[in-house]
């Protein structure tokens, strides 16, 4: 009964407020991310000598906070849907630091490089070197997805597996080896746009508009969310489950790949044994927070995208409050309990 | 010891399932509980073995009136209730199961297994049981489970054993060895009470019957003074009307043709075929095989020997994706775990077999998506608010439409309906009945599942009773009547 009356009656703020956070799946989310934003603009404090250079130190802040999270941001769009399909993949960091291995090695100015003693250099060695990562980067994905389906193995299995063997072989190859990324591979990263270093932003943005319209307008899309619902009355209505599934981490593969150019071009060098590790909790996390469900069926890429800012903000919030770094994943924990915590509220409400 | 119970009613919501039922069983007798599904026979066990309350009515053992709380209760009290499904854990040995939740300690606290084992020995001793109680429960054949469950209520002094369905699972040696204990038991004076479809075991087994219709007692007695004819009568009863709605359907081509199809373990030698026009109907109790038949047929099930001819034409369909290409569609049982997707809307649910249809480049046309779906919503009377919200608020039988609509969508030549009208309301029930004369009219060919006789009789041209994995026998048009088709489910034969 109060909820009827709550409805008809929609200048209560309160009641308003109660029914946008218990009925659009978002709205918790997106209250949690201002609520981040303007803790971190207080944080930022306002100490400036006039309103431009507060504005410009803050805009600064921001495109830092943006840059060093697309790499990360591009991972969690694609396990978006892995997550979303009931799956998992754990493998993410490792299939980065194997992909990234191999593009340098193609690139690689010095003695060792392949192409160069095939005799290609310059933008032709770089495109080729760009088509060869995503084809590695999409085989790999598409190899986990039949270990899945095939195998039959559960997805935390099949990929726990892949994550060891993709980073050991990638070591074991790269031991001793330091190839040297040329300055053109470097501008894929670093091109300057308008003063600014805003290409890995650029591409986050693109994979996800492009990937939102996968997720929302698609056969795949709507199929891998069919799936993670009910994989049972999925298949029996006709979709061919093993394929949708493969394509899935075939996907998540590919989108694995551009954060390892990326991350290539922007360091320039690739550090074997730690580069991309942690990197499939922190896109769980992103995924998770942004609402979606760990056993499959509901979430967004919008979500995941929110989820992505709200941990990317709260670093920064730590960072600018001067938390001691090693405190710092405790805070990440809590905001992934707290996320999931709030949802289960929506869902009872 | 003697069990009564008297007056019992109960209640779920504004269903009431138990109608002032009484219910006696003594020991050393074997007593049969009859009926069809829904009749109030498990409800009633339940109150017994103290898994339900009864809304009123009363329980006396032996004149004393009790009262149950809980299954333990029950047993305490000397009931022992046999479900269904076994309650005994397969990684531990027998006599583990045997002493499970009241384990035999030494003084230090470690388990005496020595004892447990010996007592055990003791149990299948008085028995003439020929087990070892170290065996693992894994090893054992469904037979010896059961028997494993009965030893475990008498270790517990149940002198009286409820046991449901316990040969539904079993195969013919494996009942006969639980039917020699349940003689074996008889002899030391424990009562039992069985539950089953199986009117042939009830006239081999049972010294008494009793049969449940509509949650009232209507008949009991002692089982020599009847047959399995009357047994399947009182069952049904004999007030029941059917009308056919069945018409004259012109029959085309033969759609599916069906030879000696075997999957060796839940249908064995099954041939038919089904015509353009026709509704061929499938029935049979529990465990008859028929839904994993038809989900063999359309690539959902275990692989079979035999082979399907479709329009004419060999086939053997590998996947789901494969039938709905070919044009077979298939509605499935219990539709909130087969057939509903409750994370999307009525409108995703409706359309998602013809997704790849609908799609350019795998875009799917959300104009032609819409269009297509608002003529099922107007062809099925599908009553929704918004086709945007989730599916799961819609009532039951407006679910089944939708699953339904995304079927008819596919213009499938052969339509298979497993269980259309479960859970949904008496009005759904006839407007689905309708639409599949409709569908019938137009030419494709419907095979209807269903356990209800009454939904066979009212929509079929002609129907095949399953038993056991194979077919019984066939009945058709005018001298389908629900007394043939009970007999051949439980196994006997038409004169």
């Amino acid at each position: 009964m109060m909820k009827a009356a709550n409805k008809q009656n929609p200048q209560n703020v309160f009641s308003w407020f109660g029914g946008m956070w218990s009925s659009r799946p978002l709205f918790s989310t997106g209250m949690a991310l201002i609520v981040m934003i303007v803790l971190q603009t207080l944080a930022l404090g306002f100490n400036f000598d006039s309103f431009g250079s507060w504005f410009s130190t803050w805009w600064q802040n921001w495109i830092n906070i943006l840059r060093n999270n697309s790499g990360i941001g591009i991972i969690a769009l694609g396990m978006t849907f892995v997550i979303i399909s009931g799956g998992i993949d754990l493998a993410v960091g490792s299939t980065l630091v194997a992909v990234g291995a191999v593009v340098m090695v193609l690139v690689d100015t010095g003695p060792m490089g392949i192409l160069l003693r095939l005799g290609i250099t310059g933008t032709p060695a770089i495109l080729i070197s760009i088509v060869v990562a995503i084809i590695l980067g999409t085989l790999l994905g598409q190899l986990t997805g039949l270990l899945i389906t095939r195998g039959k193995l559960p997805p935390f299995i099949a990929t726990l597996g892949t994550m060891k063997i993709f980073r050991s072989v990638t070591q074991h190859f790269m031991t001793g080896y330091t190839p040297a990324v040329p300055k053109d591979f470097l501008n894929i990263a670093s091109l300057n746009v308008g003063g600014q270093l805003l290409m890995p932003i650029i591409y986050w943005i693109i994979a996800a508009g492009v990937l939102y319209i996968v997720f929302t307008r698609t056969t795949f899309g709507r199929q891998a969310i069919a799936i993670g619902s009910n994989e049972r009355a999925t298949r029996l209505s006709g979709v061919n489950v093993a394929r949708i599934k493969t394509r899935i981490y075939a996907l998540m593969g590919l989108l694995v790949s551009l954060s390892a150019i990326l991350q290539v071009a922007r360091i320039g060098s690739m550090d074997y044994a730690n580069a991309g590790s942690g990197y499939e909790m922190d896109a769980i996390s992103a995924v998770i927070v942004g609402g979606t469900s760990m056993s499959g069926g509901k979430g967004s890429i919008v979500g995941t995208v929110l989820g992505t800012l709200i941990i990317a903000v709260m670093n920064n919030l730590l960072n600018l409050l001067g938390v001691p770094p090693f405190l710092r994943e405790a805070f990440k924990g809590v905001i992934v309990i707290g996320a999931v915590l709030l949802q289960k509220k929506e869902n009872n409400a | 010891m003697i069990v009564e119970m008297r007056g019992i009613w109960k209640a779920f919501g504004a269903n009431v399932v138990l109608k002032d039922v009484s219910f006696a069983v003594r020991g050393g007798e074997i007593c049969a509980l009859l009926g069809e599904n829904g009749a109030g026979k498990s409800t009633l066990m339940n109150i017994l073995g103290g898994v339900l309350p009864p809304d009123s009515g009363q329980i006396e053992l032996d004149g004393k009136p009790v009262v149950f709380h809980n299954p333990a209760e029950s047993l305490h009290a000397g009931i022992g209730f046999i479900h269904q499904e076994l309650n005994l854990i397969n990684d531990l040995a027998v006599y583990e199961n045997m002493f499970i939740g009241r384990e035999l300690k030494q003084k230090n606290g470690l388990l005496d297994a020595k004892r447990m084992i010996q007592e055990t020995q003791q149990v299948f001793d008085r028995l003439d049981l020929k087990l070892d109680p170290r065996a693992m429960v894994r090893d054992l054949d469904a037979s010896y489970k059961q028997i494993v469950e009965i030893a475990r209520a008498l270790m517990m002094n149940a002198s009286i054993i409820i046991m449901d369905e316990p040969t539904s699972s079993l195969t013919d040696p494996e009942i006969e060895r639980v039917f020699e204990m349940m003689r074996a038991l008889r002899e030391h004076g424990v009562g039992i009470v069985f539950i089953s479809h199986k009117l042939r075991e009830v006239m081999q087994i049972c010294d008494r019957y009793a049969i449940l219709r509509d949650g009232k007692m209507v008949a009991e007695g002692s089982v020599s003074e009847v047959t399995t004819d009357d047994l399947a009568r009182f069952m049904v009863g004999h007030d029941i009307r059917t009308m056919a709605l069945q018409r004259q359907h012109e029959t085309a081509h033969e759609v599916l043709r069906a030879e000696n199809l075997s999957d060796h373990k839940f249908f064995h030698n099954i041939s038919f075929s089904v015509r353009a026009g026709e509704v061929l109907g499938i029935t049979g109790l529990l465990g008859d095989g028929r839904s994993e038949l038809f989900q063999a047929i359309i690539g959902a099930g275990s692989d079979y020997s035999g082979q399907v001819y479709f329009e004419g034409k060999p086939i053997k369909v590998r996947s789901t994706t494969q039938a709905v290409d070919y044009g077979i569609g298939y509605l499935p049982r219990n539709r909130k775990e087969n057939g509903i997707i409750k994370d999307m809307s009525i409108l995703e649910n409706g359309s998602i077999v013809t997704w790849p249809r609908l799609a350019r480049f795998g875009f799917i046309d959300r104009l032609r998506q819409n269009l297509e779906f608002d003529a099922q919503v107007t062809g099925l009377r599908i009553k929704l608010e918004r086709k945007t919200d989730l599916i799961t608020n819609l009532s039951g039988g407006n679910q089944q439409k939708v699953v339904l609509a995304k079927w008819l969508s596919t213009r499938p030549r052969l339509l298979i309906l497993d269980n259309p009208t479960q859970g949904v309301d008496v009005g759904a029930k006839e407007e689905i009945y309708d639409i599949i004369l409709d569908l019938a009219d137009e030419g494709v060919a419907v095979v209807v599942l269903s356990s209800e006789a009454q939904e066979i009789i009212r929509v079929c041209d002609r129907a095949l009773v399953m038993y056991h994995g194979a077919l019984q026998g066939e009945v058709s048009g005018e001298t389908m009547n629900e007394h043939d088709i009970m007999r051949l489910a439980t196994g006997a034969t038409l004169n």
